[in-house]
């Protein structure tokens, strides 16, 4: 991956979390390359990313290889790791959009950082919500014969994940940060009204139409290391999802610092257009870095 | 035969989705701070 | 507070009245959606069966268009920054708004019943009348609190003709839900009996409590500058 030269920092990050990353798969580890860190990484952010790419890999040994089928269920159990992990995640970030959000409503501890970290959160909460529901619908497959069934559980994940692309749609409309905050931090109040509304409804819909029940069990027998794995997942994606929302809202903090700017510097390149030419100094070049 | 193909494919769809997704992050955080001073940055 | 709402409800009637929109446009509107239904549904048996099902719909397809008419009127003439201004209990507003959708709500659903009744065959029964009107106000309501509160947010920003029904929809799914099965219960749809009818009134009532205080709570927030 091209990682730009930045002058400011630089000091050197052996190969960050991208290339271990494909050690998950298989592929051989990159060779160490001297990189500049990467402008959103600290020394905790790296600790954070080096303890995920571990963990997802001790994930995959034990998931994949390590871990008993199942008694009832077979290898298909072994999607249940992943599914468990991603849907544990999804709610999780959906719990701290609406934290964030009541957090920046609250006069008392009003802050934009409240915000971007709603939104950052929403936005990998979109991501392991498609995960859930992928993995879901496979694992439904292999175990009930269905890739979809009109539950109550699943009905409402489906519901949260159209939710929160509502949501993350209300965060790019535009306006001040402000109002862009205000906006969205109701928005994401006003879902957590609904989830149980929504689950309710839809339970007690199921319930009355008495649908044949699902053919085969959904009960699984946990042995030892089937119950090691589940939590190595739930601690694997947790560290993943804590790792992907710093980034992100540093990402989101730059941006919207960049936005304020942005008024600033056409000012001042206005400024610079009206003074006679001799005087005239070169403008910044990032008025036309690549945004 | 169906069985390991989908454990397959949720495992590689997770694990890419999250590399190219931490990868995004990463690049654009780069590219946002080429164009800020330090003093944007208050965590570095 | 309430003084507002009269006050911004009488407004938005008065116009409605005056313009006639709704009356030249929704409501044929809905009424041929109810005839497309027939089209792709097919078969008599088919439609009779799903008949409260398609009320439901029509009338939240209805629903988004009522909602960016209700929200187009204030856009004109810069007329909610001149309520802004004048420092007009949100709130207030907000009920207000809410009440005149809810009249043009119901006005619709009455349509829609009738077309359903006429074109689907679907039959309404003396006894269950309590129940069948108690639905229909009930899951107005509903969807003019949430319609209004959701029209609120996205009104006066660019996209949000296609930003509001992927709000609204997903919101409205309990009532939609509720609605249709309660008037299952009141048409004795598929041997739904009047009994069942009134749990689902109960979700109802629940929906329209949480977003009557929750909109009015919101709204200001929301369209705040």
């Amino acid at each position: 991956m091209a990682v730009t030269q930045n002058h400011i920092t630089g000091t050197a990050n052996p190969s960050a979390n991208l290339s271990a990353n494909s050690a998950d798969q298989g592929a051989a580890i990159e060779p160490a390359r001297r990189r500049r860190r990467s402008a959103t990484g600290t020394p905790f952010t790296f600790a954070l990313g080096v303890a995920t790419i571990v963990s997802m890999a001790l994930l995959v040994l034990f998931g994949l290889l390590l871990s008993p089928p199942d008694v009832t269920q077979g290898e298909s159990v072994r999607i249940l790791y992943i599914h468990v992990g991603t849907v544990w995640v999804a709610y999780v970030a959906f719990g701290v959009t609406a934290i964030a959000s009541a957090l920046f409503l609250w006069k008392r501890t009003t802050s934009l950082t409240w915000d971007r970290i709603a939104g950052a959160s929403a936005e990998v909460g979109v991501l392991f919500m498609a995960l859930t529901l992928f993995a879901g619908s496979l694992w439904g497959r292999l175990s009930w014969g269905k890739f979809w069934v009109w539950d109550a559980r699943v009905t409402t994940t489906a519901f949260l994940f159209i939710t929160y692309i509502g949501y993350l749609a209300v965060r790019g409309l535009g306006g001040s940060h402000q109002q862009r905050g205000r906006r969205s931090a109701v928005v994401a109040l006003l879902a957590v009204l609904e989830i149980p509304l929504v689950h309710f409804s839809v339970e007690l819909w199921r319930g009355l139409h008495q649908e044949a029940s699902v053919a085969g069990s959904t009960k699984v027998q946990l042995e030892n290391l089937m119950l090691f794995s589940l939590f190595l997942a739930l601690i694997a994606f947790t560290l993943l999802f804590v790792w992907l929302v710093i980034h992100r809202q540093r990402v989101l903090a730059m941006q919207d610092a960049l936005e304020d700017k942005g008024l600033d510097y056409a000012l001042a390149a206005r400024q610079a257009e009206s003074m006679p030419a001799t005087e005239r100094v070169t403008t910044h070049a990032s008025q036309e870095g690549t945004a | 035969m169906e069985n390991i193909g989908f454990i397959l494919a949720t495992y590689i769809a997770t694990f890419v989705g999250s590399f190219f997704l931490a990868a995004y992050y990463l690049r654009r955080g780069n590219r946002l701070a080429e164009q800020l001073p330090p003093e944007d940055k208050p965590w570095i | 507070m309430f003084r507002v709402a009269r006050f911004i409800a009488a407004k938005d009637l008065r116009i409605e009245m005056r313009s006639r929109i709704v009356t030249n446009q929704v409501l044929p509107f809905a009424a041929i959606v109810m005839v497309m239904f027939a089209f792709a549904l097919n078969t008599d048996e088919i439609v009779v069966q799903v008949a409260p099902g398609l009320i439901w719909l029509a009338t939240l397809f209805s629903l988004l268009i009522l909602v960016q008419r209700s929200f187009a009127i204030e856009s004109a003439d810069g007329a909610t920054d001149a309520l802004k201004a004048a420092g007009v209990d949100p709130a207030g507003i907000f009920l207000g708004k809410a009440f005149a959708l809810a009249v043009q709500l119901l006005v619709l659903e009455v349509l829609l019943l009738a077309t359903a009744i006429v074109l689907y065959r679907a039959e309404v029964h003396l006894g269950s009348l309590v129940l069948l009107v108690t639905t229909f106000v009930a899951a107005t309501c509903g969807l003019a609190l949430v319609g209004t509160l959701y029209g609120g947010l996205a009104a006066g920003v660019r996209g949000r003709e296609t930003l509001l029904p992927l709000l609204l929809l997903p919101v409205v799914a309990p009532v939609l839900i509720g609605a249709t099965r309660a008037t299952e219960a009141a048409f004795g749809t598929r041997g739904a009996v009047v009994a069942d009818g009134w749990s689902w009134l109960g979700l109802l009532a629940v929906f329209v409590a949480l977003f009557g205080v929750g909109g009015t709570l919101a709204f200001g927030p929301l369209i705040e500058d």
